[in-house]
């Protein structure tokens, strides 16, 4: 250490610190405290607007029609002594399709939706969320990204000596759900339904593009690429009676890669077309049959394969939980109030008493 | 330049061993000469050094190193969860933080440096006195020093203006000690004035290589034309000491820089303090992490088995095809993962709120001292949070306790009080009476009065000087202080010493001068405890004075009175004791007056015995007092004074709020054991109801004999460390027998003694005894220490205590720059403490723990969700929200919590000690409220994860029926855990300031503005493609903000539930008191509690009565005698004390008698 030793040179200018709120600490505070007292007015309030709101959302969600029909084991048509899943191990390219009876006990009124859901399928697996190129999805003809690794080139069926890109690449769009489920009613009208509306705008517009200037001509586009090692179809092939719908625009390519955040998950298959005739309140009750083209294995990692009809409510598809929550907590709340209450009385009083402390009260 | 420790010690130890052999040779004014430069620096870094310095001490800390592998092991491809940047980025950008703090500091430095080595002092070259700074002097350089200021290097002293090139050096920077220290120039080099003269100086100088003994120098002097001469500590002027009642003094440069005594003695680079707080948080990081390797541990075994054991057959992975699925890769892919327990931004958090507590602290009016125009500074801003903890405090005296002045201020003069200062005091019979009044009215007293003047006036070694403007205006030049006020209270009563001459003094009194002859000063020595002056009176008599502690004095008197009857006599010396004693009880220093006249022929006899003692070869000291004694008999009592060494504002009232708050409080002084006991009284830290031990002890045996018997009474009765023991004893040591109590086999009982005093003393130490004590009792008790002192002697106790403040703004800095905060006043010692320590430390535990729990809150679900991705180290979240989590979500309330939170106002920690205990031990932050803390942060995870978890079912959560997918969950569960952690934080913010509220009300602001911001970066920049159009899709989810109220309410519904029933059936003293406040605060009666504001105008502790409580004094062994033994008693119980320079370079007989006062000094401008 020097010895900085005299006085300072002596300036002008006073080191008198600044008497601002801030510096000095003086920031006009607010100090609540935290009582049986104080509290209690917030438990009973929060406990009384909980149970009712509670009902509420339990009551939306009662009101919500859901049809739910496992048919991973379903007999196949082609076969009645074997399950469609049965003749799938055995030979995968196999077709297979089941017919399932399916019985509304109640009109679905509204909006009506058909999903499929999978279960023991881990769409969040670490390997497999990342296994997809975006830049390659928004209609980038470029080099495939690593990520898509070990689904980003194959060779080319006709000539295994040509390694080519694949399109869509990875994981998510190779494993892509290829079931096709189709409802009918008893007398073998088909139930109108749509395939577009399905998937989130802003997925159609902001992530999934077909390369520009391809226009109708999507096989020319994709001439130099394979399509993905599971697929049936070829890219251009999804849907060829929509070109919007086609491609990567194609709406159930872009649920499916919209990866699930949990191993049983359910994705929009088709809506309701509600403008057709007969439908326009929604799907009556009574008997219908759904036509499954069984293609997707599941059976091979225990997994099962669900057909959804369902309505929605404001809060979506049904579910008791956030009602229940609500009550459970609101209920909770209110008895922790009813403690409190008989804390304030016993306790209470004896607080003023307490609080006369001078600076020479020994310290407890 | 440093020199380290090791250098020091090898080349101090290099002196002793082999002295002739390694010397340092100075040729005087030689320039070239290779010497070390008289530029000193303190700053830890220069432009060069900043990188690597800086690099390596912020690699030093566990949590750097271990984000900077983190972000290394995020390089390696495939294996990062979260990319590859979002370690590194935030990494950058603390480090970065950090530099800026660390520049701003030491540029601060630099600065303090620079107006050191850019002092101007007088240096000769080419035959002319020029104006250089510090940093230009060599070794070698004739230099010129100007009364009042310091020398800038360590000098040899060639001449000065005084007669016999004498000059008076202040030391009071380097070793604490209160009187002037005499030097003298060689006879020789004593004439070397004029500036031709110095000029001609040449020769060489031969000396020791620089060490860090300050009062060892020897050397030799070889001029031209001269033998060599032999050179001494008296021709040694050190830097940091300053001249005093010199006007000028020459010296040549010996050591320089870093070499100087000063510098060697602190040169020990600064230590890294940490405080205590920090270490238990460090010890809480190497927790977290064995946790976070258990978990990723734990994670990839799960993976493992998952991976052989269903792995292949989930078709769709393509895991066999992937080469990097080894169980090593996924322990690297969850440690990164998990790599957030361990909060990034918890270090550089700690160094803002640190910063800016600094700056409270620096910028706090009432810690503000308007005289000196100094406000307090925070010079390492590492230890706010110690300040919060501190058990022991070690206060030097002199300048720290007192003011260093000592002022005349009553005295007893024939059995009567008067008022030195006012001239007007209320006797003990309640009447007022003046002294000049007594005198002019021939009262019975005059004739006493006018002795007792005279003996002020004559008996002491002050060397008056003559305003050179203003012939009328007198400065009294005294090597001891107490001789000083004397001397001045005597001049403001009418007797004034106008001048001196070798051989005479001149008083001008009552209107006449009076010469008085001087014939002898038998000196002061503390063994004497008394000086005494022989003269001859105009009238022709022979009379000695003597001044002394009242027992010395009250021995010698004899039994007859000059005037009046002996009954007289009588009657004086019992009143005079009883003043004694009420001098006492103020806190005041006293001195016994008395005189005798001596027959001619008696002296004549005396005279011869007396100037054989003076010549005489052996034990010349021994025989002059033997001498001296025969002398100073019959004398006859004339008063006693009264000097006040004046207190620092407020002492007594810090140390009684220090000692409230359980504060330990040791004095540690250089200056006598009297001195000490009696500031001990004044400023309250001794009380009456104390047992006082005296240790005073001469050898190692007697050392421990007394330990042993004192331990083994104190443990008899009751256990050693009941309270009302530890509350009712104090201990003084002298520095002689703390040498043998700090020997090894003493240590240890001897620490255990002084830890059962309420109050220790030790007087008579050295700098280095003063850290060996800091060290000693730090290392014993594990608790935080607190040194406070203002000179260069407590710089070695300042570095060694956990906290180091020094006193700044009077005179020397040295303690100040070496501290870790300074302040202007010992009194606001209780502020820093009390206020700012205490706050400071709530905020930082506050601050740490939050910081902790919040981010267990949001990764360890992680883990929760690790379950239900087969183990794949799948994050819910996007990979830079996860980033951005520390820095920018959650930045701003722990921030928040450690800078404006606080549970009782500044006034009433200030007034409440008491309130310091909670924050003394610890009791915010300890391994329990830290796992309290940390079950908190995991049962919040689980609900926060878990109720989404619920309530999203399979992701269709709009009346649209479009599903959502892993990030819809993954940001309602991020959005969940911001919103619960700032609730958090909101619910343990006890003071809400608009403040609190933006950083708490922000941070969730911030989050939804840039999920906003954030979701419309794809496709315009290549970045989140996953997050596209997620805000949309978030918000207009209405599941989503039901259960925005109800996951947040649920999650700290506990939290809330137990404080409030915390504080209303288990309320703390803190909570009723900050309670009480708040509710006299809000019917507006606080002047209610002002009203209850302690008297601080009580009355100073009642010495003399509590003194009598003296029952075990050790005295050392040679006079054990009960007289002894009740003679210091007596001595502690009427106050005496006395400082004066003892066996100094020069005589003090010789050295008045070297000057004579009526001739015209030496003036600069002559030369």
């Amino acid at each position: 250490m020097p010895d900085h030793s005299g006085n300072s040179q002596p300036s002008s200018v006073s080191r008198k610190p600044s008497n601002s709120a801030f510096k000095q600490q003086r920031l006009p505070a607010w100090q609540p405290i935290l009582t049986a007292g104080t509290v209690l007015p917030t438990f009973f309030i929060i406990g009384v607007a909980f149970i009712p709101i509670g009902i509420g959302l339990l009551h939306f969600s009662n009101n919500v029609k859901e049809f739910v029909y496992d048919y991973t084991d379903c007999k196949s048509v082609e076969n009645s002594n074997l399950s469609c899943a049965a003749i799938l191990e055995m030979n995968i390219t196999k077709n297979c399709s089941c017919v399932l009876p399916v019985n509304l006990t109640e009109t679905f009124d509204g909006d009506v939706y058909i999903y499929y859901g999978l279960s023991n399928f881990y769409q969040n697996h670490r390997r497999y969320v990342k296994s997809r190129d975006d830049h390659q999805l928004l209609g980038t003809l470029g080099p495939v990204s690593n990520e898509c690794d070990p689904f980003a080139r194959y060779p080319d069926p006709n000539d295994p000596s040509i390694i080519k890109q694949v399109v869509p690449c990875g994981a998510i769009a190779n494993s892509i759900f290829n079931d096709t489920l189709t409802l009918m009613r008893e007398d073998g009208q088909l139930v109108p339904v749509l395939n577009t509306g399905i998937a989130w705008p802003s997925d159609k517009q902001m992530k999934f593009r077909n390369p520009p200037n391809s226009n109708n001509n999507l096989s020319e586009v994709y001439k130099g690429y394979v399509k993905p090692q599971n697929w049936r179809k070829n890219i251009w092939e999804l849907d060829l009676t929509n070109p919007e719908n086609n491609g990567l625009q194609n709406e159930d390519l872009i649920v499916w890669m919209r990866t699930a955040a949990l191993p049983t998950f359910r994705k929009l298959y088709r809506r309701l077309n509600l403008t057709a005739e007969g439908y326009s309140s929604g799907l009556k009750a009574g008997n219908y049959i759904l036509n499954v083209t069984y293609n997707y294995p599941v059976k091979s990692f225990a997994g099962s394969k669900r057909i959804i009809i369902s309505t929605t409510s404001l809060l979506g598809s049904k579910n008791p939980f956030l009602g229940i929550g609500y009550i459970v907590v609101g209920c909770i709340v209110l008895l922790l109030g009813i403690v409190f209450l008989i804390i304030h009385i016993k306790y209470g009083k004896s607080n003023s008493e307490m609080t006369n402390v001078t600076p020479r009260s020994p310290y407890q | 330049m440093r020199v380290t420790e090791e250098e020091d010690d090898r080349t101090s130890g290099a002196t002793e061993a082999a002295e002739c052999v390694e010397l340092r040779a100075i040729r005087v004014q030689v320039t070239g000469q290779r010497f070390c430069s008289n530029r000193v620096s303190t700053a830890k870094y220069n432009a060069l050094s900043f990188l690597p310095c800086f690099l390596f001490e912020q690699f030093r800390r566990y949590s750097n190193c271990f984000f900077l592998f983190i972000a290394l092991l995020q390089q390696i491809p495939d294996v990062s969860p979260t990319g590859r940047y979002t370690t590194l980025v935030p990494l950058l950008f603390i480090l970065a933080v950090s530099a800026t703090k660390e520049i701003v500091e030491d540029v601060k430095r630099h600065k303090a440096d620079q107006e050191t080595n850019k002092r101007q002092v007088e240096v000769l070259r080419d035959g002319q006195w020029l104006w250089l700074t510090w940093q230009q002097i060599n070794v070698g350089d004739v230099v010129r020093v100007r009364a009042g200021a310091f020398f800038p290097a360590d000098l040899l002293l060639i001449s000065s203006s005084e007669p016999h090139s004498l000059c008076y050096i202040e030391t009071a920077n380097l070793d604490g000690e209160t009187n002037l220290k005499i030097r003298q120039a060689l006879p020789t080099t004593a004439k070397l004035l004029s500036v031709t003269a110095l000029r001609d100086l040449q020769g060489t100088l031969h000396c020791e290589l620089p060490n860090r003994h300050l009062y060892e120098f020897t050397g030799t002097l070889r001029l031209a034309n001269h033998e060599p001469l032999a050179l001494g500590p008296d021709q040694l002027l050190q830097r940091g000491a300053r001249l005093q009642n010199t006007k000028w003094a020459t010296g040549i440069v010996l050591y320089t820089g870093h070499e100087t005594k000063l510098l060697q003695n602190s040169s020990a680079a600064a230590p890294l303090k940490r405080s205590t707080v920090d270490q238990a948080a460090n010890m809480q990081i190497l927790l977290l992490f064995f946790l976070l390797v258990l978990l990723s541990l734990l994670a990839s075994s799960c993976n493992e088995i998952w991976a052989s054991n269903f792995g292949f057959q989930h078709w769709y992975l393509g895991l066999e095809d992937l080469p990097t699925s080894n169980f090593g890769y996924n322990l690297l892919t969850y440690i990164i993962l998990f790599n957030n327990l361990i909060p990034i931004s918890l270090q550089v958090t700690i160094e803002m709120v640190r910063f800016i507590q600094a700056t409270f602290i620096n910028n706090d009016l009432e810690m503000y001292h308007a005289e000196t125009d100094t406000p307090a500074c925070a010079r390492t801003s590492n230890l706010n949070e110690e300040l919060g903890q501190v058990k022991y405090v070690f206060s030097d005296k002199t300048g720290t306790l007192t003011q260093n002045v000592m002022e005349f201020q009553q005295c007893s003069v024939g059995g009567t009080i008067y008022s030195a200062k006012s001239d007007v005091v209320v006797n003990s019979s309640g009447m007022a009476s003046s002294m000049v009044q007594d005198l002019t009215a021939k009262h019975s007293n005059a004739p006493y009065i006018r002795e007792f003047l005279t003996l002020l006036a004559v008996c002491h070694t002050v060397i008056p000087e003559k305003d050179e403007t203003n012939p009328e205006i007198l400065h009294y030049h005294a090597a001891s202080p107490d001789e000083r006020a004397l001397i001045q209270g005597a001049a403001r009563l009418g007797w004034v010493l106008s001048s001196r001459t070798p051989e005479t003094l001149t008083i001008t009194a009552e209107g006449m001068e009076h010469r008085y002859q001087l014939l002898h000063i038998l000196e002061f020595t503390s063994d004497r405890k008394r000086m005494s002056v022989i003269v001859r009176t105009p009238s022709g008599k022979i009379k000695l004075f003597c001044k002394g502690a009242d027992t010395v004095i009250y021995e010698r008197l004899g039994s007859a009175a000059p005037t009046g009857p002996q009954q007289h006599q009588q009657y004086i010396r019992q009143v005079t004791t009883n003043h004694l004693e009420a001098f006492a009880r103020e806190g005041l220093r006293t001195l016994c007056c008395a005189v005798a006249e001596i027959p001619h022929d008696i002296y004549e006899e005396w005279k011869h015995t007396y100037h054989r003692a003076s010549v005489s070869m052996q034990n010349r000291e021994e025989k002059l007092a033997d001498a001296a004694n025969l002398i100073e008999n019959n004398l006859v009592l004339l008063g006693a004074t009264a000097i006040e060494d004046k207190l620092q504002d407020q002492v007594p009232e810090t140390i009684g709020a220090l000692l409230e708050a359980d504060i330990r409080m040791w004095m540690l002084t250089g200056d006598k054991q009297e001195t000490a006991i009696n500031i001990g009284h004044a400023c309250r830290l001794l009380n009456s109801n104390m047992e006082l031990l005296v240790m005073n002890e001469e050898s190692l045996d007697g050392t421990r004999e007394v330990i042993g018997r004192w331990l083994s009474t104190r443990s008899e009765g009751s256990s050693p460390l009941s309270t009302t023991m530890a509350s009712s004893a104090a201990l003084v040591v002298d520095g002689q027998t703390l040498k043998y109590a700090m020997s090894c086999d003493l240590k240890k009982d001897f620490l255990q003694l002084c830890l059962q005093c309420r109050a220790v003393i030790c007087c008579r130490v050295t700098p280095s005894q003063k850290a060996e004590i800091v060290e000693a009792v730090t290392i014993e008790t594990q608790a935080v220490t607190l040194a406070i002192g203002d000179g260069a002697n407590d710089v070695a106790m300042i570095q060694k205590a956990h906290v180091g403040v020094g006193i700044s703004g009077m005179e020397g800095l040295q303690a100040a720059c070496a501290s870790d905060y300074s302040i202007a006043q010992f009194r606001f010692l209780r502020r820093l403490l009390l206020v700012h320590g205490a706050s400071n430390y709530y905020r930082m535990c506050r601050l740490i723990l939050y910081s902790f729990y919040k981010n267990i809150t949001l990764y360890v679900i992680e883990l929760w969700f690790a379950h239900h991705s087969a183990w794949s180290g799948q994050i819910l979240f996007e990979r830079w929200t996860i980033g951005l989590y520390n820095v920018l979500f959650t930045a701003a309330p722990p921030l928040a919590l450690g800078l404006f939170d606080r549970r009782c106002t500044a006034e009433v920690s200030y007034r409440y000690p008491q309130l310091y205990k909670p924050s003394q031990s610890a009791q915010h932050f300890n391994v329990k409220v830290f796992w309290f803390w940390m079950t908190k942060a995991l049962i919040h995870s689980a609900l926060l994860f878990g109720l989404p978890l619920m309530a999203f079912g399979e992701d269709i959560v709009w009346s649209n029926g479009k599903d959502g997918g892993y990030l819809i969950l993954g940001n309602a569960v991020y959005t969940y855990v911001v919103v619960t952690v700032c609730l958090k934080a909101a619910l343990e913010t006890s003071s809400w300031t608009w403040l609190s509220l933006l950083a708490i009300g922000g941070s969730v602001l911030t989050w939804f503005l840039f999920l906003a911001f954030y979701s419309h970066f794809w496709p315009s920049l290549p970045l989140a493609a996953n997050m596209a159009g997620m805000s949309h899709m978030l918000l207009s989810s209405p599941v989503f903000w039901w259960l925005l109220i109800l996951a947040p309410v649920t999650a700290l519904l506990s939290d809330f539930s137990i404080k409030t029933l915390w504080n209303t059936m288990f309320k703390s003293f803190t909570d009723q008191v900050c309670e009480r406040e708040i509710n006299l605060q809000r019917s507006e009666s606080g002047k209610l509690l002002d009203s209850q504001r302690r008297d601080s105008r009580t009355k100073l502790v009642e010495t003399a009565r509590l003194m009598r409580s003296v029952r075990n004094v050790f005295r050392r062994p040679n006079a054990s005698s009960d007289g002894a033994r009740g003679q210091t008693e007596l001595e502690l119980s009427h106050g005496y004390a006395f400082s004066q320079e003892e066996h100094g370079a020069v005589r003090q007989g010789d050295m008045v008698r070297a000057y004579d006062t009526t001739l015209p000094s030496r003036s600069m401008d002559k030369l």
